[in-house]
């Protein structure tokens, strides 16, 4: 399907279709601290996994923590 | 994967991003003030939120994020932001929580240096705060306002060692749509989970029991995950939802307040503390075995009274059991007069006089003459100091050499 990720206009190929997904096929940097807007709505992150996106939809990955990189010990 | 580790392995591991360069185990120290980018998209990138990525020192620092992760593990928290200081952490927060016009509501029983910022600081910015008895709990029903913005306590007052009853406090904050606010430095996230009882905030001075041998200050604030900011009587908050979502409180304490108040931990002080992360359990263990010990030995000498939360006579010993995992290392006596608590601390030899606690040495002060020196005695005594108290904060030496070093400085033998 095509999407705007970040101002860009993409062509993404999904299979469920959720952000969980989105996030991993883009190789989206730390996404446990990443903030999702979907077409101009900030999603809750407990929404991951039951959001679809379609065809057109507008998704922005932000950041407002602050760096940082992945924890090698996922504790 | 996510595999959830205990405390004390967490204290080691958490935050400690593998070191691609040189396979290093210990945290590097980036002891640098700004990080270059080679590309002028990158760095546009980064300062619009789209690219995660350091700055400015004062804004975020690989060092200082490190110590930040492993504390928010520790607090199983949603995100954690150090500070330059305790006050700073407590300030940051309040800044993100209040603005003029605001009330907050406070324990009476406060650390004299949060109780100068709440009255010398905010008070002359147009910021109330409504003091009440931390232990009851009709105090604060009766305290709320349309006004209110924060319920402020300390985990155990300093130094009345006052215990708030966290579960009904903050259970009443949630109801009138407030966070609840906890100053956790006398307990660290090894003796108070304070997510489990319910607390929205919870703050440190790192400075204390998580450095750990008084080297370095510092502060950290936490966001425990389990306040709506959608539902927050704060305007700016709420608009920080519409960007940040959930990360709200925390995207306005650090870009709002933080970077441009400045109040930022140093990366090396980050990384002195995130050393004493990995032993703090045992230390705290070994405080609160020590604390126990000397307040028994001092209930048996010539004193008019010894006050610790451990002693199943304190009135929150109860509480304090449920609470908490250990009763703290924070002991008060009392001896009758300004003038015998000066001939005993000029007496001690090992002990130490100054003003710090949750040091890895027993360290003792008269706070009606030092901490509290610039209040009346009737305020004073409102937050539990007495011209005859002396506070210890004890340590970790062998608990035979402290209970000698008491022993010889009370007696003059």
């Amino acid at each position: 399907m095509q999407l705007k990720i970040n101002g860009k206009e993409e062509e993404v190929q999904l299979k469920v279709g959720n952000i969980t997904e989105l996030l991993a096929v883009k190789n989206v940097e730390m996404p446990e601290m990443v903030s999702v807007e979907l077409n101009g709505e900030i999603l809750e992150r407990a929404a991951y996994e039951t959001t679809l996106v379609k065809d057109n939809d507008q998704i922005e990955f932000l950041y407002f923590m602050g760096g940082g990189c992945v924890a090698w010990c996922n504790a | 994967m996510s595999t959830k580790f205990e405390f004390e392995t967490r204290s080691i591991h958490s935050g400690l991003e593998r070191d691609e360069l040189y396979g290093a185990t210990s945290l590097p120290i980036y002891e640098t003030a700004a990080f270059a980018y080679q590309r002028a998209e990158d760095l546009e990138a980064v300062f619009a939120g789209r690219k995660p990525g350091y700055i400015y020192s004062r804004i975020n620092n690989p060092t200082v994020a490190a110590f930040e992760r492993r504390i928010n593990s520790l607090e199983e928290g949603l995100g954690a932001i150090a500070t330059a200081s305790g006050m700073a952490a407590i300030a940051t927060t309040v800044g993100t929580l209040t603005q003029s016009g605001d009330e907050i509501i406070a324990s009476k029983s406060l650390f004299g240096g949060t109780l100068q910022f709440f009255n010398e600081v905010l008070a002359s910015n147009g910021i109330k705060t409504v003091y009440v008895d931390p232990t009851d709990i009709e105090a604060y029903r009766r305290a709320f306002s349309s006004k209110t913005r924060l319920v402020f306590v300390e985990t155990i007052g300093n130094p009345k060692l006052d215990i708030p009853d966290l579960r009904a406090i903050a259970r009443l904050a949630n109801e009138n749509n407030v966070p609840l606010v906890v100053d956790s430095t006398l307990t660290t996230p090894y003796l108070l989970e304070a997510k489990k009882f319910g607390v929205n905030i919870v703050i440190h001075s790192t400075s204390k029991y998580i450095a750990g041998s008084g080297q370095a200050i510092g502060g950290i604030l936490v966001d425990l995950g389990n306040f709506n900011w959608r539902n927050s009587k704060s305007e700016l908050l709420v608009a920080m939802t519409r960007q940040a979502g959930e990360f709200a409180f925390l995207a306005r304490a650090r870009k709002q307040i933080l970077q441009n108040t400045g109040s930022c931990l140093a990366p090396f002080n980050a990384f002195l503390q995130n050393l004493g992360l990995e032993t703090l359990a045992l230390r705290m263990k070994q405080h609160c075995e020590n604390a126990l010990r000397l307040a028994e030995f001092l209930k048996t000498q010539d004193l008019v009274g010894v006050n610790y939360p451990g002693l199943p006579e304190h009135a929150q010993y109860q509480l304090a059991k449920e609470q908490y995992r250990g009763f703290g290392a924070m002991i008060t006596i009392r001896l009758g007069s300004k003038e015998r608590c000066f001939e005993v601390i000029n007496r001690f030899q090992m002990v130490k006089q100054l003003a710090n606690v949750g040091d890895a040495k027993t360290l003792v002060i008269h706070p009606a003459s030092t901490i509290f020196h610039t209040y009346s005695e009737a305020e004073q005594e409102t937050a539990g100091v007495y011209p005859d108290l002396i506070r210890i904060s004890v340590g970790i030496e062998n608990i035979k050499d402290i209970i000698d070093d008491f022993e010889q400085a009370l007696t003059g033998r």
